[in-house]
């Protein structure tokens, strides 16, 4: 195929990456840096996002958004994390963790209440799904929903929930008995509250913070879907996360790859540019191969996903490989630059701390592992 | 109102720009291509005039019939409601603005056009004064600020010196745009899916009653700028090298 074709498989494709190219050079990276040092997230610069119609870039038009697939999503994500990989997660958990799941999910009067304000980003959304003692073991979450007249109360944690302390509206997994369920809280939910910011080495453009759930009573009306149909929601989002995970770490390691390339060529040593050594140039090729090798991967498999077109192990390689190569790749970048790469004066240590999160976050690489390995097996069962 | 704007697809603002062997064009390879930037401005003011008074925009372009990829993007994305395309390839500016000028006759009813100051590739400065001339309707040139009241506008342009000028006068008009009379949006994602269903008219000289005529002037050969002569190092401590180069400034380059 046609490589440029499998980035950008139409005009439409094409001209969203240049549209979401020109914002990141003129108004992502210059905030970058400030962001994450300060550990918050852009507020203002979010809700353009909003204004430029990308946080319902998923959304058929009927419901308000632009009516794009998962290739769009995956060149939204790959362009926005060549600068600001923090920010971009900010708007991973509102689009696709909490849109794009909620629109799947939800009936017309859910749409009527949630959807324009968050696709406007007038309300930022995310999702809660670990807790303290459930991440990648999601089933064994404690968290509770009981059924009490025409409300549900909610008990219980959730954490490390991207957007938790920005957010206006989450939707959250609970159990109503020993089945998992879908359901929304809002900020105007009595018994609802968030804990402080909990602070981390990367992704500082975005937050994330405890969903607290005390007695925490919502109308019944906020049940996504039916009782019990949790997983199948979490499922079915499952991979288009993957995706637009994989598809961060591919933008870091394009915008490593750039660095060092260029990197390679200003600086002398020993009276040569360092890209006349084969150690340098081994980073270098070694780094640019791996990344196109990640990025054909990702756009490949993005083809084969959508609300009704299913890939979970196209999905679960995808991150798999892509993640460690954001990681690989920005440490290589680093170790080309030397010293220069190590300060804060320069993005590539910022690169190389956000990349690490893309090997925990929405699935662990054991994880990945783990869900492939069955999946394979039950695909070519002997 | 309605409103006019010329738009003209070149390379890339920062396209590698190379001279291709038979010295009168330019290697096309690989060059990414898009709206002139100063026609992006003109897109921006048609677009901007239209949410102050209402009415209509149509884009008139000349050029190669692969040129609606990019209108589709840069300017039915941002909100020109239609677009002309004339896929024609007239030897010399004059040719260009003739068959807008006939294009915009023929679509008629215009109370303004737009046109980018110059194009970023062959900067003739020419466009919209020859398409204003042969329309027979007022022009102004350079415009960084713009303001319409009823059939009269009011433009404002940089003189030398930093001297602003204001030009008013009435309508029909053809204003060509500078750098600062606007700042350009970014398209809107929604806006990128519905641009594929606005009407893009791919025509032909015949269909708008329009001649290029023969050319009076032709390209004689391009040359790429002399290669940069190497730096000079000035030997010697911070002092001496200091008032070294003070003398070459003055002495050699006659900057100072
Ligand atoms: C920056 C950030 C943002 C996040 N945002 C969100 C969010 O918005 N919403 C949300 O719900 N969650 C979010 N998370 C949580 C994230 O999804 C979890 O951290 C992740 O799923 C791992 O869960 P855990 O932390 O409980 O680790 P654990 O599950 O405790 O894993 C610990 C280690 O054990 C390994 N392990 C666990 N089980 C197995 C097994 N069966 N076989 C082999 N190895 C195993 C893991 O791979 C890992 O190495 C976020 C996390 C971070 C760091």
């Amino acid at each position: 195929m046609n490589y440029e074709k499998l980035f950008n498989p139409t005009d439409e494709h094409q001209a969203l990456r240049e549209m979401v190219a020109d914002f990141t050079r003129a108004e992502v990276e210059p905030q970058a840096a400030e962001f994450d040092a300060k550990g918050v997230l852009n507020v203002d610069l979010f809700r353009k996002l909003g204004e430029l119609g990308l946080l319902g870039i998923t959304i058929p038009e009927e419901g308000g958004g632009a009516g794009m697939d998962a290739v769009a999503a995956v060149i939204a994500h790959h362009e926005l994390s060549k600068s600001d990989p923090g920010f971009c997660l900010a708007y991973l958990a509102h689009s696709m963790l909490f849109v794009n799941n909620f629109y799947w999910a939800s009936n017309d009067e859910q749409r009527g209440r949630y959807l324009e304000k968050t696709i406007s980003g007038e309300w930022i959304g995310g999702m809660g799904m670990t807790e303290p003692g459930a991440g990648t073991d999601v089933i064994g979450m404690t968290t509770t929903a009981v059924k009490d007249g025409d409300s549900y109360v909610l008990n219980g944690t959730k954490t490390y929930i991207t957007n938790g302390c920005e957010g206006y509206v989450f939707l959250v997994y609970a159990k109503t008995g020993d089945r998992i369920t879908a359901f929304i809280v809002d900020r105007d939910c009595p018994g609802f509250s968030t804990s402080h910011h909990i602070d981390k080495l990367g992704m500082r453009g975005s937050t994330m913070s405890e969903l607290i759930f005390e007695d925490c009573r919502i109308p019944a009306s906020n049940l996504l879907g039916k009782e019990g149909g949790g997983l199948t929601h979490m499922m079915r989002n499952l991979e288009i996360e993957r995706l637009t995970l994989a598809a961060m770490s591919v933008g870091i390691a394009d915008r490593c790859v750039e660095i060092m390339v260029r990197h390679g060529q200003e600086r002398h040593t020993f009276g040569q540019p360092i890209n006349q050594y084969g150690q340098i140039q081994r980073y270098i090729a070694d780094g640019y191969a791996m990344t196109e090798a990640a990025k054909c991967l990702v756009y490949n498999v993005a083809r084969d996903v959508g609300p009704d077109v299913h890939n979970r192990i196209g999905s679960d390689a995808a991150k798999l490989f892509a993640a460690p190569v954001g990681k690989m790749v920005a440490d290589y970048a680093m170790q080309v630059m030397g010293g220069s790469g190590y300060c804060r004066e320069y993005p590539v240590e910022r690169l190389w701390r956000d990349a690490k999160l893309l090997e925990i976050g929405g699935g662990t690489l054991e994880a990945h592992q783990k869900n492939l390995t069955k999946d394979l097996a039950r695909l070519h069962r002997i | 109102m309605k409103i006019g704007v010329c738009a003209k697809i070149t390379p890339d603002a920062d396209a590698r720009i190379k001279v291709a062997a038979d010295g009168q064009s330019i290697v096309l390879d690989g060059v990414k291509f898009g709206i002139s930037d100063y026609d992006e401005y003109a897109i921006e003011e048609a677009i901007r005039t239209k949410e102050k008074h209402g009415g209509e925009i149509v884009s008139f372009t000349v050029g190669d019939a692969s040129a609606d990829k990019q209108l589709r993007s840069g300017a039915l994305a941002l909100g020109v409601d239609r677009s002309v395309l004339v896929t024609e390839n007239p030897g010399d500016p004059l040719g260009i603005a003739k068959l807008l000028a006939a294009a915009i006759q023929k679509e008629g009813g215009f109370d303004v056009v737009f046109t980018g100051k110059s194009t970023i590739d062959q900067q003739n400065f020419q466009i919209g004064t020859m398409v204003a001339e042969l329309l027979g309707w007022a022009h102004v040139t350079q415009v960084t600020a713009l303001e319409f009241e009823g059939n009269q506008f009011k433009a404002t342009r940089n003189m030398d010196a930093g001297i602003r000028q204001v030009v008013a006068g009435t309508l029909p008009a053809v204003i060509s745009c500078e750098d600062g009379l606007n700042t350009v949006r970014y398209a809107k994602l929604p806006d990128i899916m519905k641009a594929k269903k606005k009407p893009l008219d791919s025509v032909g000289a015949g269909a708008i009653g329009g001649d290029a005529g023969a050319a009076r002037s032709s390209v004689g050969n391009l040359a790429p700028p002399p290669a940069r002569p190497a730096g000079r190092m000035i030997e010697g401590d911070a002092a001496t090298a200091a008032k070294e180069l003070v003398r070459l400034l003055r002495d050699e380059a006659k900057v100072l």
